[in-house]
């Protein structure tokens, strides 16, 4: 597949908005879907349709094989060594709450620490919080430097004995930056303790390998990669999926319940209660075809061009200032502009049918640190061209022209 | 949708310059606000004389055009105001910003009204309505000193 024509395999860029062609720079919120993958949900409530794993009739049948399928298409998409690994859940969030819960009951007491860094979304620190509350732990903060990156070193200073667990962005939603988690990995199983990584904005960018990273849980948002909302993926390895309490209670995960006592099912329904995202989830396996018929080397290299494109522009830009400078930088653009309001410019350049996000992108704790109520952020996807990026920047200069 | 009908010229001018910044001397009611959405902060000062009425008013904040210059509107209105007064005007505005179409006070000269409805603009724009009334939630719950800080959601 070529990524000149991607635009084409996306209806939503069929619309006008305000009667402008779409410049859609806002992925990193959520990605667009392509039409294999919204048809593929369409076919299957109109063909395929039944719950999965209970029935033995024809369709559940059916059905079911469709749903295992897309586990084994993530467990090849992200190099996980056995497809049980994958555990599907309603987002990246719900992923991190599993694990923060999970792991949280059985393994931390008052005193001990959980190591975030200041990058992470709320989604990766509101989580542990609770267990400040309920276990009385404590949470410790990696620092960022001047370029807004964490580095190892940044990690290593705040590792204590009382560390007990790590969770950190693989890439940031709003500086941009790739964090070295292979080697913070290496560095915190030298000393035992287990990694989380938030790989929501990495894992539409980058290429994924678990058995590489060897990190313990990995947590991954479909919206963000070309597929149906309501869906996350949580990756963990399997002895912590083995030794973790569930999460949820209800059907699909038991094995047997007595009036006295309950055993769980195997795995990996022991973390999936209740009836599941179906349709999100056998239409995902269509998102994971679709990055692979175009190569996820290819989609860093158009990605890589059109970010030092997109760099090199607003750079050239004085009347804005990026965010964060990471020497390793992924798919986002965080900027903001001498006395105008972040709000005000994405409403501006809405106008011109261009869709950036303004705000603290669910990041007060790094807005804080770098004294920003809120940035503008654009954001980019594989359909993405420097046309967009042309766009964005001539409707940068109508803002100041309009405040001038 | 009209980018001109929300940043107009008054809107503009208040935004970059907003009268009465900053902490109104002796203030004995003040109330925080803040928008949780988009980190929008104001931080409303009011002096109340024992008739109840407002002697002086300010605003520290940090926001967008629109938030700025609302606030910095409804400051200049709101003096000299007695507090059932305020709460007239605040309850009219908030109902023009929402649905509708004029404002009704008889409060208000029309002088005042027309610089008013230069916010009604955001109208059109469902997400930054939040931005226009940030303040004057904050306004009612700095008189009201029932809640310290509110959090601005659209009702
Ligand atoms: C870095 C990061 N972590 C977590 C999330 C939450 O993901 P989800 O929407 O799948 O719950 C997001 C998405 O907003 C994100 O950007």
């Amino acid at each position: 597949m070529n990524l000149k024509n991607i635009k084409k395999e996306f209806p939503i860029f069929r619309n006008k908005v305000h009667n402008n062609d779409l410049v859609y720079l806002d992925s990193a919120n959520s990605s667009q879907k392509p039409l294999v993958v919204v048809d593929r949900i369409y076919d299957f409530y109109t063909k395929e349709f039944s719950n999965v794993g209970r029935s033995v009739h024809y369709l559940a049948v059916a059905a079911t094989n469709l749903y295992e399928n897309t586990r084994s298409s993530v467990q090849k998409y992200i190099n996980a060594k056995d497809k049980n690994e994958i555990v599907f859940t309603k987002g990246a969030t719900e992923a991190i709450n599993l694990v923060a819960n999970s792991f949280g009951q059985k393994y931390l007491k008052e005193g001990d620490e959980v190591l975030l860094t200041e990058l992470e979304h709320h989604s990766n620190y509101v989580p542990w919080h609770y267990l400040r509350k309920s276990k009385g732990i404590k949470i410790e903060f990696a620092e960022i430097n001047v370029n807004g990156e964490v580095t190892l070193e940044s990690i290593e200073k705040k590792i204590t004995k009382k560390t007990k667990i790590i969770a950190i962005t693989h890439l940031s939603n709003v500086t941009g930056a790739i964090l070295p988690v292979k080697e913070i990995i290496k560095l915190a199983h030298s000393k035992g303790i287990p990694v989380l990584i938030d790989g929501c904005q990495s894992a539409p960018h980058l290429k994924l390998d678990m058995q590489d990273l060897d990190c313990d849980f990995y947590a991954i948002s479909c919206h963000k990669m070309y597929g149906p909302t309501g869906l996350g993926i949580l990756y963990a390895k399997k002895k912590w999926l083995e030794e973790l309490p569930p999460y949820q209670g209800g059907g699909g995960m038991i094995n047997e319940v007595k009036k006295e006592s309950i055993s769980y099912g195997d795995l990996p329904n022991k973390f999936e209660a209740g009836t599941m995202a179906t349709a999100q989830v056998i239409a995902f396996d269509e998102s994971i075809k679709f990055l692979n018929k175009i190569g996820i080397e290819n989609i860093v290299k158009h990605e890589n061009e059109l970010m030092d494109y997109g760099q090199e522009l607003l750079r050239r830009n004085n009347s804005v200032t990026l965010i964060g400078n990471p020497k390793n930088k992924g798919a986002v653009l965080s900027f903001t502009m001498k006395d105008i309001h972040p709000h005000d410019i994405a409403t501006i350049l809405d106008e011109d049918g261009v869709a950036i996000r303004a705000g603290h992108h669910c990041c007060q704790i790094l807005h804080d640190k770098l004294g920003l109520a809120a940035t503008a952020r654009a954001s980019l996807g594989v359909y993405n061209t420097k046309d967009d990026l042309d766009q964005l920047n001539s409707s940068i200069n109508k803002c100041k022209k309009i405040f001038e | 949708m009209d980018l001109k009908e929300l940043y107009q010229e008054i809107i503009l001018d208040h935004g970059k310059n907003p009268r009465n910044l900053g902490r109104a001397e002796n203030f004995n009611k003040d109330a925080k606000g803040h928008n949780p959405l988009c980190g929008d902060k104001v931080h409303v000062y009011l002096k109340l004389n024992e008739n109840k009425k407002v002697e002086d008013i300010s605003f520290e904040g940090q926001g967008c055009a629109i938030s700025m210059a609302s606030a910095s509107i409804m400051t200049g209105l709101i003096k000299g105001k007695e507090e059932k007064e305020v709460k007239e005007i605040v309850a009219d505005f908030l109902e023009m910003i929402k649905e509708k179409e004029n404002l009704n006070t008889k409060l208000l000269g029309e002088d005042e009204k027309t610089k008013l409805m230069c916010l009604s603009g955001v109208k059109q724009y469902p997400m930054r309505v939040k931005c226009a009334t940030l303040s004057w939630h904050t306004l009612t719950s700095a008189i009201d000193k029932s809640q310290n800080e509110i959090n601005n959601e659209v009702k």
